[in-house]
């Protein structure tokens, strides 16, 4: 016997039944695009415009016209790097690992975390490509067969590892995105008026009918690929890591790097998601799909990875100390309290302490406070990459070799021009689908236990 | 038995029983009292999945999950002698006059190989089996069974009782029956 479950809150509130879902989720697509989208959409233009303008400029006069230099030959663009592959995580972790943990409230979340992933990860490799120098030789970073003497590429190197694990990430999450909104395409193919939307959701629809045969092979190909994504995602952060773990630099050369960095991709994540949620939601009248429940259950993830993040800081600090490598005690020391301590000590209080005010239930269910503090976290984050990266390599093992680094100009640009990329694409991607996975949140409309 | 599940298409036909649904828990007792009389239900077309239907009309398991694994020891196997021909074979590098065979470090690129093969091969037999390709022409048989709507088809046979089964659709919650034959739809 099926009951409605009196304990539970409802996931989706406003008693709304499968045509209401279709009816609100398609509205954005089947309409035309509201003020607020319009606005929102000019000014990630206005962003990819300067990436644009940023990325030109580096291409052409070549990679000097950044500030890194023969220290800190990393800067804003790994810090940038690891800082959007983080984001991409989130929307993995929320599909793949809460599917796994038949978690339903991912149903209202997961696509648009998913959109989260593929964006993310679009700018994030933007940054490794980029800083090749010479983008146009940038084939050689694969295993292909070549005129230098057979010379293939070196599979022992972590940053070889980043090109399989960051492409495999991608084309898989593309796969998983894509699969798991083929029943929503065909439900916008079926509402759609015009000749030619009519085409292209009939196109990417692939003649999908909602057969039982195909939804009992759709919901184990579902099962099969969050199952797959899980260790994916962990490895693709774990080998991130060891793009700095596996070298010498005090400060890097740490086994807690796969754990703690794990930890914060899901953290900052989280933070964006919900950054776009609590908009979204607002703005595209969702609130009655992303319910207050569900930001509450996002804030719980993002203290409980908050604290974890802190605990790995702290680890870090007394194995330095435990390790007795002067080295080690050197760089930690330096962190907190050299030239760079403000960026330490952002970093601290952003994803250490503020994320704690989520103990509080009023911080977890007031909307316009979560943003203020996903906004935080993601400023902690992206600090805690620019302090890895940063105070390790200003100070080198030989004193003549320290420098200072600051981001230059076309450094800040291509850093807020990928937040262009990233918007310009989840804004046309609310405009033309489905934001909210309309076939899953058919099946929870009912509280059943 | 072709690749391509030929349940799937509802041309070339014979006559069908058609039965509408709004409730999904009409559904599931409708289709088990039709199973129950020995009556083969051909498909159900929902909205959204609905959870024990697949069982009560008899669709077979899956064995794409077998597929999926045949696929990633595939992405595996090739990874391996990728790495084993460029790194072995072909031209072997001596760093550190360590020995050129295989070590944990190609473990990273192998495991990503795995898992692409496995995403892709598994996401592709999914396509060919449930006869999906881009631009191809879907079977409707109703605008709304991907909105609010549950279609069974039932294929009709000599001696059955359609009007017996018509009045026990209705009897079960169906909100309409209709005939579906050579293309064309007609309430009953």
């Amino acid at each position: 016997m099926i009951h409605d479950s009196i304990i539970r809150e409802r996931l989706v509130t406003g008693d709304k039944t499968a045509a209401d879902v279709t009816r609100d989720i398609s509205r954005p697509i089947l309409n035309q695009p509201s003020s607020a989208w319009k606005i929102g959409f000019t000014l990630s233009l206005v962003f990819l415009g300067i990436f644009g303008v940023s990325l030109f400029w580096t291409v052409w006069t070549g990679i000097g016209v950044w500030n890194i230099n023969k220290s800190v030959m990393w800067g804003w663009d790994i810090t940038n790097f690891v800082f959007w592959v983080g984001i991409g995580h989130a929307g993995t972790l929320i599909s793949a690992v809460l599917l796994l943990f038949r978690q339903k409230w991912r149903m209202s979340i997961n696509r648009s975390a998913e959109a989260m992933t593929i964006f993310a990860v679009v700018c994030a490799a933007m940054f490794p490509v980029f800083h090749m120098g010479r983008v146009w030789v940038g084939y050689w970073a694969l295993p292909l067969p070549n005129a230098f003497g057979s010379l293939w590429v070196n599979f022992n190197s972590p940053l070889l590892w980043d090109v399989f694990a960051i492409s495999t990430y991608f084309t898989v999450s593309l796969l998983f995105w894509y699969i798991g909104m083929i029943p929503d395409i065909a439900t916008i193919r079926d509402k759609v008026k015009t000749k030619t939307a009519k085409y292209w959701y009939n196109f990417f629809s692939m003649g999908w009918t909602g057969s039982t045969r195909s939804w009992a092979r759709y919901e184990l190909v579902s099962l099969i690929l969050a199952g797959i994504s899980t260790p994916l995602v962990l490895s693709v952060h774990t080998i991130v890591s060891a793009d700095f773990a596996t070298s010498v630099i005090p400060g890097w050369h740490t086994t807690i790097f796969p754990p703690y960095f794990v930890a914060g991709a899901i953290f900052s994540g989280f933070g964006m998601v919900a950054t776009l949620l609590v908009v979204a939601r607002k703005v595209m009248n969702y609130e009655n799909y992303i319910t207050i429940g569900h930001l509450e259950a996002m804030t719980k993830i993002i203290m409980v990875t908050g604290t974890l993040v802190g605990i790995a800081y702290l680890t870090e600090f007394f194995i330095a100390w435990y390790s007795v490598v002067e080295y080690e005690q050197y760089a930690f020391i330096n962190r907190a309290t050299g030239p760079y301590w403000w960026a330490y000590w952002s970093m601290m209080s952003c994803n250490l302490i503020a994320p704690q005010v989520f103990w509080f239930k009023w911080a977890r269910t007031t909307p316009w406070f979560i943003f203020i503090m996903s906004i935080v976290v993601n400023v902690g984050m992206w600090f805690e990459r620019f302090v890895i990266i940063v105070t390790s390599l200003h100070r080198d093992y030989l004193p003549s070799s320290w420098v200072m680094y600051s981001g230059s100009l076309t450094e800040v640009g291509l850093f807020l021009g990928t937040f262009g990329i990233f918007f310009t694409c989840f804004f046309l991607f609310a405009k033309f689908l489905p934001v909210i996975n309309m076939s899953e949140v058919k099946t929870i409309l009912r509280n059943r236990e | 038995m072709g690749l391509v599940d030929k349940n799937l298409s509802l041309r070339n036909r014979g006559k069908m029983l058609v039965g509408v649904w709004e409730d999904e828990d009409a559904l599931l007792s409708a289709s088990q009292a039709i199973m129950d009389k020995g009556i083969h239900i051909h498909d159900v077309f929902t909205p959204y999945p609905v959870h024990g239907l697949d069982r009560i009309i008899g669709v077979k398991r899956s064995r794409l999950a077998r597929v999926a694994f045949l696929c990633g020891l595939t992405g595996l196997s090739l990874m391996f002698l990728m790495i084993w021909y460029m790194y072995v074979k072909d031209w072997p590098v001596n760093v550190g006059n360590k020995p050129v065979r295989f070590s944990p470090s190609w473990i990273p690129v192998m495991f990503e190989g795995t898992i692409l093969c496995t995403a892709y091969g598994m996401g592709i037999f999914f396509f060919l089996r449930s006869r999906m390709l881009h631009g191809i022409k879907n079977d409707l048989l109703d605008e709304r069974q991907t909105d609010d709507r549950m279609i069974m088809t039932i294929e009709t046979c000599e001696g059955m009782d359609e009007q017996g089964l018509i009045n026990l659709m209705k009897e079960k919650g169906a909100v309409e029956t209709r005939e579906f034959h050579n293309g064309v739809q007609t309430v009953i």
